[in-house]
C-alpha cells in the first residue's frame, strides 16, 4: 500500500513539475486479464488507480498507477490470486501533427512475490492521435518493450505493448478517460540449464475514469 | 407720346434710376432731378442736378447727382461731359459698378472711359480663410484702373508688413503668407490691408480691415479600422462529416487487429471485454462527434488577413502619431475680413 501511495505521489509531483500547458489528473477503475506460461494459468480482476497527463508544446508525458486484484478464472489451474501493482510512464515528442515518438517504462510487481512474474521494461515506440471532435481525442500506440527483467529470471527478445486511449471533455475541466492496453511478452526461461522453454506473458487491461484538467 | 418715349427709354436701358431710389433721396432738388430723369425730361435733369450739387449733400447723394448727370449727358450724346460726370462718381464712390445689362452702351462706355482716366484702387477684397502657418496664404484681390506703382501693406500690432510692391494695372491677385522673416506667423490681432497706388502726382489708396487669430491645428484621430476593410471571423465551422466515426473505427480496429495478431497461441485467446469496453466507448464517442455540430476551427487565411489588416492599421496609426506631433507644433491662422470703411482716399 505504501508503494501505491508513493507511486501516486511521484506521479503527482511529476505532473506538477512538468511545465504543462495542460495537466490532467484523475482516478481510474480498471478491468484486467492476465495469462502466463500456458493457457491454463489465467486470471481476471479489477482494480483502481490514477493517471496523470501533461503537455507542454510538443512534449507530453503520461503516467498511470494501477493496483489490480487478479483471481483465477473459471478453468484456471491457478489455486490463488494475487495483487499486481503496475506503474506505466511515457514521455512523447510530437514529430508530426498527429504522431509522436515515445519512450517510457513499465513496472509490474506481484504480491505474493512468486504468485506471478514481476516485470520491468523500457518502452520505445510511437503513437498516433487525433482530435475527433471538440475536446475528444483518440490515441493508438505501439511500443516495443526493451530490456525486460523478470523476477523469475529469463529473457524476452520480442515483447510488444499496444494501447488505445480516449479522452473526452465532459464539462468544463472534467474529462472522461478510457484506455486499453494489450501486452505480449515472449519470455523464455532456461530452468536448470535444460534448454529454453517458452513462458509467455499476456495481459489486457481497460481503465475507465475521470480526470480534472488544469 | 410721352408714354411712348418712356417705353423707348426703358428699352434703351436708361431705366436704372428707379422710383425707389428717388424715395431714399432726402435732398429736394436731387429728388426732383431723379423724377425728371424718370420722366425723360433731360434738360430739367441737368438744371436740377447742378442745383443740387451746389447744395450740401451727402457723399452718396453727391455721387447720385453726378451719376444722373452722366446718364443724362450720355442720353444726350454729350459723351465727354458724361465721362467727366462719371469721373466724379468713381472718385466719390470707387466701388461703383454699372450693370452692362441694365444701362445703355453709351453710358456704360462713358463710365468705362471715366474709370480709365482716374487712378483708383477698386474692389479690394481679402477673403476670409484658415490655413496652417507656412502652408497657406491670405488671398488679396483688387483692381487698379491705371498702370501704377502699387504698394500693398498689412498694418497692425504696431508694425507694418510689406505684402507686395510692383507695377500693376487691371485685376491684381496677391497672397500674403502672414509670416515673419524668421518663419513664425505674424502676431494675432487686427490688421488693415492697405493698397497704395501711385502714378506721377496722382495717388490713391484702398484698405480692408481684417482680424487675424491663432489657433491650434486639429490633430488626426487614431484609426480603429480601415474604410472598406472589415475584420473576418478567425474561425470557421467545417462541414459535418463521418470522419470522427471513421477515425474511431480505424483506431479501434487497429487495436483489435493488433490484439488478435499478437495473441500467443500457447496462451489461448485472451479476454476481449477490456477492448470491448474501451473500443465501445471510442466508437460511441466517434458517433456522437459525427452527429454533433462540428466545432469551429481556425481559418488560416482569415487570421492572416486580419493580421495584415492590424499591421496596416498600426502602421497608419504610427504615421498619424508622427503627423500629430508635427501638427501640435504648428499654428493655424484664421483670417476674417472685417466691415470695410466706405470709399477710398484720393491723395
Amino acid at each position: 500500500m505504501s508503494r501505491l501511495v508513493a507511486g501516486a505521489v511521484c506521479l503527482l509531483l511529476a505532473g506538477q513539475a512538468a511545465p504543462a500547458q495542460r495537466l490532467t489528473l484523475g482516478p481510474q477503475f480498471a478491468l484486467a486479464s492476465y495469462r502466463e506460461v500456458a493457457s491454463g494459468l489465467r486470471y481476471q480482476g479489477t482494480g483502481f488507480g490514477g493517471a496523470v497527463t501533461a503537455r507542454y508544446r510538443k512534449l507530453s508525458a503520461d503516467a498511470t498507477v494501477l493496483r489490480l486484484t487478479l483471481d483465477p478464472t473459471k478453468g484456471s489451474v491457478a489455486t490463488s490470486g494475487f495483487t499486481a501493482t503496475e506503474v506505466n510512464a511515457w514521455v512523447a515528442y510530437d514529430v508530426a501533427t498527429y504522431a509522436s515518438l515515445e519512450v517510457g517504462l513499465i513496472r509490474r510487481t506481484a504480491d505474493p512475490e512468486f504468485a506471478a512474474q514481476s516485470v520491468g521494461a523500457v518502452r520505445i515506440g510511437a503513437r498516433s492521435f487525433y482530435e475527433i471532435g471538440p475536446g475528444a481525442t483518440i490515441l493508438f500506440r505501439a511500443d516495443y518493450l526493451a530490456a525486460p527483467k523478470f523476477s523469475g529470471g529469463g529473457h524476452a527478445t520480442f515483447s510488444l505493448d499496444l494501447g488505445l486511449d480516449l479522452d473526452v471533455r465532459l464539462a468544463g475541466r472534467l474529462h472522461g478517460t478510457a484506455a486499453y492496453t494489450f501486452e505480449r511478452i515472449n519470455r523464455k526461461t532456461n530452468p536448470g540449464g535444460m534448454g529454453e522453454l517458452d513462458a509467455p506473458i499476456q495481459e489486457t487491461a481497460a481503465r475507465v475514469g475521470l480526470a480534472v484538467a488544469f | 407720346m410721352i408714354r411712348h418715349l418712356r417705353v423707348l427709354a426703358l428699352l434703351a436701358g436708361f431705366g436704372v434710376p428707379t422710383a425707389a431710389r428717388a424715395q431714399t433721396i432726402e435732398n429736394a432738388a436731387l429728388r426732383r432731378a431723379q423724377q425728371a430723369y424718370d420722366n425723360l425730361e433731360y434738360r430739367q435733369v441737368l438744371s436740377l442736378a447742378r442745383a443740387a450739387l451746389r447744395e450740401r449733400l451727402t457723399g452718396s447723394e453727391r455721387a447720385r447727382a453726378y451719376e444722373l448727370l452722366g446718364f443724362t449727358y450720355g442720353a444726350m450724346d454729350s459723351i465727354l461731359k458724361a465721362v467727366d460726370a462719371f469721373k466724379q462718381v468713381v472718385l466719390i464712390d470707387p466701388e461703383r459698378q454699372l450693370d452692362p445689362n441694365r444701362v445703355s452702351p453709351k453710358a456704360y462706355s462713358a463710365f468705362d472711359v471715366a474709370l480709365r482716366q482716374v487712378l483708383l484702387v477698386r474692389q479690394l477684397r481679402v477673403d476670409s480663410t484658415t490655413f496652417v502657418g507656412g502652408q497657406g496664404a491670405v488671398p488679396i484681390r483688387f483692381a487698379v484702373t491705371q498702370p501704377a506703382r502699387v504698394v500693398t501693406r498689412a498694418i497692425g500690432s504696431g508694425r507694418s508688413f510689406l505684402i507686395d510692391s510692383g507695377a500693376w494695372n487691371g485685376q491684381v491677385n496677391l497672397t500674403w503668407p502672414a509670416r515673419l522673416a524668421n518663419g513664425d506667423p505674424v502676431p494675432a490681432g487686427n490688421y488693415t490691408v492697405v493698397v497704395e497706388a501711385r502714378l506721377g502726382q496722382n495717388a490713391f489708396s484702398g484698405s480692408q480691415p481684417i482680424r487675424l487669430s491663432h489657433g491650434m491645428v486639429d490633430t488626426l484621430p487614431h484609426l480603429t479600422s480601415l474604410p472598406g476593410y472589415q475584420y473576418l471571423p478567425e474561425t470557421e465551422v467545417p462541414p459535418q462529416s463521418w470522419r470522427p466515426l471513421g477515425l474511431a473505427f480505424l483506431y479501434t480496429g487497429g487495436a483489435l487487429i493488433g490484439t488478435l495478431g499478437l495473441e500467443s497461441s500457447s496462451l489461448g485467446s485472451s479476454s476481449k471485454r477490456e477492448l470491448a469496453v474501451v473500443g465501445g466507448a471510442a466508437l460511441a464517442t466517434g458517433l456522437v462527434m459525427t452527429l454533433r455540430k462540428p466545432a469551429p476551427r481556425p481559418a488560416a487565411a482569415n487570421i492572416l488577413y486580419n493580421r495584415l489588416l492590424r499591421d496596416q492599421i498600426a502602421r497608419r496609426n504610427q504615421e498619424i502619431e508622427r503627423e500629430n506631433v508635427a501638427r501640435r507644433q504648428q499654428v493655424q491662422l484664421t483670417v476674417v475680413a472685417l466691415p470695410k470703411p466706405t470709399g477710398g482716399v484720393p491723395r
